[in-house]
C-alpha cells in the first residue's frame, strides 16, 4: 500500500470514516439501553420469551448452575444449527439467481420486525408511562412508520439518512428482543455466534464465504440488510467515477464491485418461523475498475465502510444484557466493543477483504463484562462506601 | 488501508449537504450544478427524480403522510431553489401541503382526545385508548 499520503489527510479521512460506522453502533447500543431500563422493572419476567433459542431449554430460577450452563449450550447450538441452515439457503437461492425473491423477503422481514416489534414494543413504552394515545392514532403512526421504512429498506435509491436511520432502528427492536432471553442462554448463545460467525467467514467451507465469492464473481449484491457509511469524498477527480459508481445498478459498465454479506438470524416467535436477513460482518466496498487501478493505488477510499445489522444487533444484546446488571458493566462492554471494532476495522484496512465484525468484540465484551462484575463491581462499591471516589 | 489522497484538503462537500443545499463541487463536476436531492452527487439524477416524486406523492395517498414528509426531507433542494426543478417541485410542493393538512387534522383529534380525556367522550375513551386496547387485544405482553 502506498503510504506517501501526508499524516494530516490521513487521520482526516479515516476519522471520517470511523466516526460514520461507530455513531450509528453508539446510537444503536444507547437506545438498546435505554430501553431496557425503562422497560424492565422486575427482573424476573424474563422467562415468558420463547423463541427458537430457548426452544431446547427454559431456564428456570430453581435450577442449578450446571443444569442451566448446560441448557444454555444446547439453546445455543440449536439457535447456530438453524443459522447455519438458513444462511446454506440462502447461499442456495443466491445460487439460484432468485434475487427477486430475496429481496422480496427481506421487505417483508423489515415490515414484520417495524410493525410487530415495534407495534409491541410502542405498546409496552404507552403502559408504562400511560399515555392517553388513542388507537386510531396510533395504527396510523405504527402504520406508516413500517410502510416507509419498507421503502426504506427495499427500494434501491432513497435517501442515505432515512435508510441508516431505519436500519438502526431495525436493529434496536431485534436487540430489544434478544435481550429478553434467559441470562446464561444470552451469553452462551453470543460465544458462540462469535465463533460461527469466525468459521463463517474465513473458512473457505463457510457459507458467507461462499456467499461473497458468489457475489463478487457475478459482479452483483447480495440482498441483505446491510449498514452502509456514507461514503467519504477525499478527491475532486474521484466525484466523476464515484457518481458513475453509484449509477451501477442502473447496468453502466463502470464494474463496481460491492459485496454485501448475508446472514440469516432466525428467530422464532410464537410458533413461526421468520428469519431476518441480517449480516454479522463488516467490508469495504472497492470498485475495481481498471480506471482507478491505473490511476491510484487508493482503491478503499472510494468505498464506504459496510457493517452488518447482525453485528448491530448482537453488540446491543451484549450491552443491553449487562444493562440488566448494572449501568457500571454497561460502560465496560460500551467501551471493550468500541475498542473491538476498532480492531476489526484495522484489520480491515489490512486485508482488505470481508471479515467478520463479531468475534474480537464480543470475546472483550465478554470477558470485560465478567471481570466487571465479579472484580470491578467490588472495588468500586468499596471505593464509593469510603467516599473515596464516586 | 489508508488511501493516497491527492488532495490537498479532504473534500467535505457532501456530509455538509445532508444539511443544507448542495454547493457546488468544485472543479470536476461543472461547478453551476445543483443536486436535486439532499444527498448531493450521492443521490439521484433529475430524470429518475421526478419518476421518485412522482411515485412518493402518488402512494402518499394511501393514509401515508410521513411518506410526503420524506419526500419533502429528500427533495429539500428542490424547494429552496424555486426555480430549478419544475418538474419535481410541483410533486414536492402538493406533498408537504398533504402532509401539512393530514397532519394538522391528526395533531387536532390526538390532541382532542388526549386532552379532553373521559370529560368529553364519556366511556368511549376507555374502549379507544391505546392501554386498554392493548390489554383486551393481549399486546402488552409478550410472547
Amino acid at each position: 500500500m502506498d503510504r506517501t499520503q501526508r499524516p494530516r489527510s490521513v487521520l482526516d479521512s479515516l476519522g471520517e470514516e470511523l466516526i460514520g460506522i461507530l455513531t450509528p453502533v453508539s446510537i444503536c447500543m444507547f437506545t438498546v439501553v435505554l430501553l431496557v431500563c425503562l422497560l424492565n422493572s422486575d427482573p424476573s419476567s424474563s422467562a415468558s420469551f420463547s423463541s427458537i433459542a430457548t426452544a431446547a431449554y427454559s431456564e428456570t430460577d430453581s435450577d442449578s448452575p450446571w443444569d442451566k450452563l448446560l441448557g444454555a449450550f444446547l439453546n445455543s447450538l440449536v439457535f447456530v444449527a438453524a443459522i447455519t441452515v438458513a444462511t446454506f439457503l440462502l447461499v442456495l437461492l443466491f445460487y439460484l439467481r432468485c434475487v427477486r425473491f430475496l429481496k422480496l423477503y427481506m421487505g417483508f422481514s423489515a415490515f414484520v420486525v417495524l410493525a410487530n416489534l415495534g407495534g409491541e414494543i410502542s405498546v409496552l413504552l404507552i403502559d408504562r408511562f400511560r399515555l392517553p394515545v388513542d388507537s386510531v392514532t396510533f395504527s396510523i403512526l405504527l402504520f406508516n412508520f413500517s410502510v416507509v421504512g419498507v421503502f426504506a429498506v427495499f427500494m434501491s435509491r432513497f435517501s442515505i439518512l432515512i435508510t441508516q436511520g431505519y436500519l438502526v432502528v431495525i436493529g434496536v427492536l431485534v436487540a430489544y428482543f434478544f435481550t429478553m432471553l434467559p441470562e446464561w442462554t444470552t451469553w452462551v448463545l453470543l460465544v458462540a455466534l462469535a465463533l460461527y460467525d469466525l468459521a463463517a467467514v474465513l473458512l473457505p467451507v463457510g457459507p458467507l464465504r461462499l456467499l461473497v465469492e458468489m457475489a463478487i464473481s457475478r459482479d452483483e449484491d447480495i440482498p441483505a440488510l446491510v449498514y452502509e457509511a456514507r461514503p467519504v469524498i477525499r478527491d475532486d477527480s474521484r466525484l466523476v467515477q464515484r457518481r458513475v459508481w453509484r449509477d451501477r445498478r442502473s447496468s453502466q459498465n463502470d464494474d463496481d464491485l460491492e459485496n454485501n454479506e448475508v446472514v440469516n438470524v432466525v428467530r422464532a416467535e410464537e410458533d413461526e418461523q421468520r428469519s431476518e436477513i441480517s449480516v454479522p460482518l463488516i467490508e469495504r466496498s472497492r470498485p475495481e475498475s481498471s480506471e482507478t487501478f491505473l490511476e491510484g493505488i487508493g482503491l478503499g477510499s472510494s468505498g464506504a465502510i459496510k457493517l452488518g445489522l447482525g453485528d448491530f444487533i448482537f453488540y446491543s444484546v451484549l450491552v443491553g444484557r449487562a444493562a440488566m446488571y448494572d449501568l457500571m458493566t454497561v460502560y465496560a462492554c460500551y467501551l471493550a466493543i468500541i475498542a473491538g471494532l476498532g480492531v476489526t476495522l484495522m484489520l480491515l484496512s489490512v486485508y482488505q477483504k470481508a471479515l467478520p465484525a463479531l468475534p474480537v468484540s464480543i470475546m472483550l465484551g465478554v470477558v470485560f463484562y465478567f471481570l466487571a462484575r465479579l472484580f470491578l463491581e467490588v472495588f468500586v462499591v468499596q471505593c464509593s462506601s469510603n467516599l473515596v471516589m464516586f | 488501508m489508508e488511501e493516497a489522497s491527492r488532495s490537498d484538503e479532504p473534500n467535505r462537500n457532501p456530509n455538509t449537504d445532508r444539511s443544507s443545499n448542495p454547493n457546488p463541487l468544485s472543479s470536476i463536476i461543472s461547478s453551476a450544478h445543483v443536486w436535486p436531492t439532499i444527498d448531493g452527487p450521492l443521490g439521484l439524477t433529475e430524470e429518475a427524480s421526478v419518476d421518485y416524486a412522482r411515485r412518493f406523492y402518488k402512494f402518499g395517498f394511501a393514509l401515508l403522510p410521513w411518506l410526503w414528509a420524506v419526500n419533502c426531507f429528500y427533495f429539500w433542494p428542490v424547494l429552496r431553489h424555486s426555480r430549478a426543478f419544475p418538474q419535481i417541485r410541483n410533486y414536492v410542493v402538493r406533498s408537504a401541503v398533504g402532509f401539512s393538512v393530514f397532519t394538522s387534522l391528526l395533531l387536532a383529534w390526538a390532541l382532542t382526545f388526549s386532552l379532553g380525556g373521559e370529560q368529553l367522550f364519556g366511556p368511549v375513551w376507555d374502549k379507544l385508548v391505546m392501554y386498554n386496547v392493548a390489554d383486551r387485544l393481549g399486546l402488552s405482553g409478550l410472547a
